[in-house]
């Protein structure tokens, strides 16, 4: 379009709509008030000339038409507004300020017209104006004749016009002022919006909307603008970090398993070793990475996802105790005391099965690096603030509080636990899973020293009640 | 057996049926929905292994097709997409059974057999019987050579099991999956810890212990 864009904005165009409509509306009232004061003007005038006629016709009864025809003279040469014409009763004419009727074919009725009247303006110059006049037969057969000029219409309605005039041009004027003014605003202010769709658009989620604080709409749109870029954001950057994560996280243990099929290879080659035991081992070693990749792969969905998937409404209680009857024969078996202690008619939302799986690792865990002789107990209670709280605390070595955030960090395995099988994931999942709820996973001190184990360690789930 | 292998991976494809024939099953292989379709209208098959995203026509596409035509073959998915909503999308499809890939070929083994062997017992056994052990699922008692044995609810569940697929391996992840309803692997061995108490229960007292460890697969119950 060829137009300028600030005439092409929508409060202009309302601008125009608006004045359209006022033109339109002012006509309306103009027509109106002309309507009206011509009926009030032209009624005024006939009662002037009705007024008169009674009072010549007063006179013609008490003084004959003599007395009348003097009345008329006079009244013609005077500074009267009106005219007047006697006439024989064959329309000839007798005296007056005109020379001629303006009815021609007159039958005897009295009788109303509307002519025009020429006089001379306040100017000196002549104008002509419309005027009514009355023509009547006298009792005695003479007609007569009285006229009344309603100039003071044309005088009313262009002032009215004038007025109406000067009001619209200021109307205009003002609007179109207006109009410019609140479409360069819209303008301005969309643009600055729009400009950060067009980056964001292009890939940059880092632009933000300003807010000014002014509360308008423009910053509610702001906000909800920022607010979704925050989202986009935080989404696109959890997929990039987990891709990220994966080739991170398999990288080092394919490397390994190449290094070693390699390492065979050469082995088998040279008859060292039988190539059967090589493939066992590298089977082996692939399983490895594929657990690993399925852990790696949890982890990235769930911090990808934001909020975990298909979450329903379940009893912590129950779910523990499922989980313990899981583990309890293998804590048995390695000779640790387990304990379960749960709060009834706790609620939780989530992702049961995750939930689970988090709960499954900690107490792998546990079982992990809890000596032999050691204590093991699972409690599910709702803490003050109302969070629901799962908490495994066992008796062994604990985790020295600086290394207590490290160990939610990917891979981390502290130095005394490298003899210890796994793949250091089990508590960032868990961690995950924690994040995925709204919740958070804490790390403490276990009960201290117990029987010469370590001082323990206590991680507790503290997830959001859904009650 | 005979096994119908719908996979558009032709080198997954052909591991399948290198590993399958290994124990004696019979593959038909088809390379995408439309043409597994097709094989498993022209044939009948004990157990059907179906991929899940293929070209032309996807797995749950064309199994929905084949339940609605009436056939009841059993079915295992494998997918990349293990999320519990994909193993739902899949079972709601008419799939048997889910595996989620990667996946070891002792685990397919497993699980294509105890497909099959569900087929052949069907569901309205009151009475289970491997060997000399007996399980009667109505009074929840289970005898080996008539001797009684006192087992827990979830030792039951784990017998159950193992004995409707006597003879068979079943994974841990398998045992995992239908006896507890977790569809994890936990890194700890919980699922053998289980397993040794309920084999001191069942063999303690007899010369011949039925209940095998198979190497690289998971377990057996052999009469």
């Amino acid at each position: 379009m060829g137009l300028p864009r600030v005439f092409r904005t929508t409060p202009f165009r309302l601008t125009l709509l608006f004045l359209a409509l006022f033109a339109a509306a002012a006509a309306a009232f103009l027509a109106y008030v002309y309507i009206a004061t011509a009926g009030e003007v032209t009624l005024r005038a006939e009662a002037r000339v009705t007024r008169e006629m009674s009072v010549l016709e007063g006179i013609q009864r008490s003084g004959g038409i003599v007395a009348l025809n003097q009345a008329v003279i006079e009244r013609s040469s005077g500074d009267r507004p009106m005219v007047y014409l006697l006439m024989k009763p064959n329309g000839e004419t007798i005296s007056g300020s005109i020379g001629k009727s303006p009815i021609e074919k007159f039958s005897g009725e009295r009788r109303w017209t509307t002519f025009t009247l020429t006089n001379p303006g306040p100017d000196g110059a002549m104008v002509r104006q419309p005027a009514r006049g009355l023509q009547e037969t006298l009792p005695d057969g003479h007609r007569l004749f009285v006229g009344a000029d309603v100039g003071e219409l044309e005088f009313y309605v262009s002032k009215i016009l004038r007025a109406l005039w000067g009001a619209g041009a200021l109307m205009i004027l003002l609007g179109l002022a207006g109009g410019l003014m609140v479409s360069r605003d819209v303008s301005r202010n969309t643009a600055a919006l729009t400009h950060v769709i067009d980056r964001a658009r292009g890939g940059d989620l880092h632009v933000r909307a300003r807010v000014r604080g002014s509360g308008d709409e423009y910053d509610e749109l702001a906000i909800g603008l920022n607010d979704m870029l925050d989202r986009l954001e935080r989404s696109v950057g959890g997929l990039r970090h987990a891709g990220d994560a994966i080739a991170h996280d398999l990288r080092s243990p394919l490397t390994r398993l190449r290094a070693r099929l390699e390492a065979a290879a050469i082995d088998a080659e040279a008859g060292r070793t039988d190539a059967k035991a090589a493939l066992h081992q590298a089977l082996e070693d692939a399983d490895g990475v594929l657990r690993t990749f399925a852990a790696v792969l949890a982890i990235a969905r769930l911090e990808a996802a934001g909020d975990a998937p298909s979450q329903t409404v379940f009893d912590p209680a129950d779910l523990a105790a499922s989980i313990a009857e899981l583990y309890e024969p293998l804590c048995e078996d390695k000779g640790l005391d387990f304990e379960i202690q749960a709060s009834p008619d706790l609620r939780l939302k989530g992702n049961r099965e995750f939930i689970a799986q988090a709960l499954a690792n900690i107490l792998d865990n546990a079982v992990k690096y809890t000596p032999s002789g050691g204590a093991i107990m699972l409690r599910v209670r709702r803490r003050s603030s109302g969070d629901v709280e799962i908490s495994v605390t066992d008796t062994g070595p604990g985790i020295p509080p600086d290394d207590r955030t490290r160990v939610l960090d990917r891979f981390v395995r502290l130095e005394n636990s490298r003899n210890e099988p796994g793949a250091g994931l089990g508590l960032s999942l868990v961690a995950a899973v924690a994040r995925a709820h709204g919740g958070r996973l804490d790390l403490d001190e276990g009960p201290g020293t117990v029987d010469g184990g370590g001082p323990g360690l206590r991680v507790a789930l503290v997830l959001p009640s859904a009650s | 057996m005979r096994l119908l292998i719908v996979e558009d991976d032709l080198e997954a494809s052909r591991a399948m049926v290198t590993g399958l024939s290994e124990h004696s099953h019979a593959c038909v292989t088809a390379a995408d929905g439309l043409a597994g379709l097709e094989a498993a209208r022209a044939d009948q098959f004990d157990v059907m292994i179906v991929d899940r995203m293929m070209p032309r026509m996807d797995g749950l596409t064309m199994v929905e097709t084949l339940r609605r035509d009436g056939d009841r073959t059993p079915v295992l998915f494998l997918s990349a997409l293990g999320e519990i909503n994909d193993r739902v999308a899949g079972l709601n499809a008419g799939g048997d059974d889910y595996l989620v890939k990667p996946y070891a070929l002792a685990e397919l083994l497993a699980r294509v057999e105890a497909l099959a062997r569900r087929r052949e017992m069907g569901s309205v056994q009151t009475v289970l019987k491997v060997g000399d052990l007996e399980m009667d699922l109505i009074a929840r008692e289970v005898r080996r050579a008539g001797v009684e044995i006192d087992l827990q609810p979830r030792e039951f569940q784990l017998l159950e099991f193992l004995m409707r697929h006597g003879g068979q391996s079943v994974t841990r992840t398998m045992l995992l999956e239908k006896v507890w309803d977790y569809h994890f692997d936990p890194q700890t061995n919980v699922i053998d810890v289980h397993i040794s108490r309920l084999r001191s229960k069942i063999d303690k007292g007899f010369d011949r212990a039925m209940l095998q460890t198979v190497r690289g697969a998971g377990y057996r119950l052999e009469a």
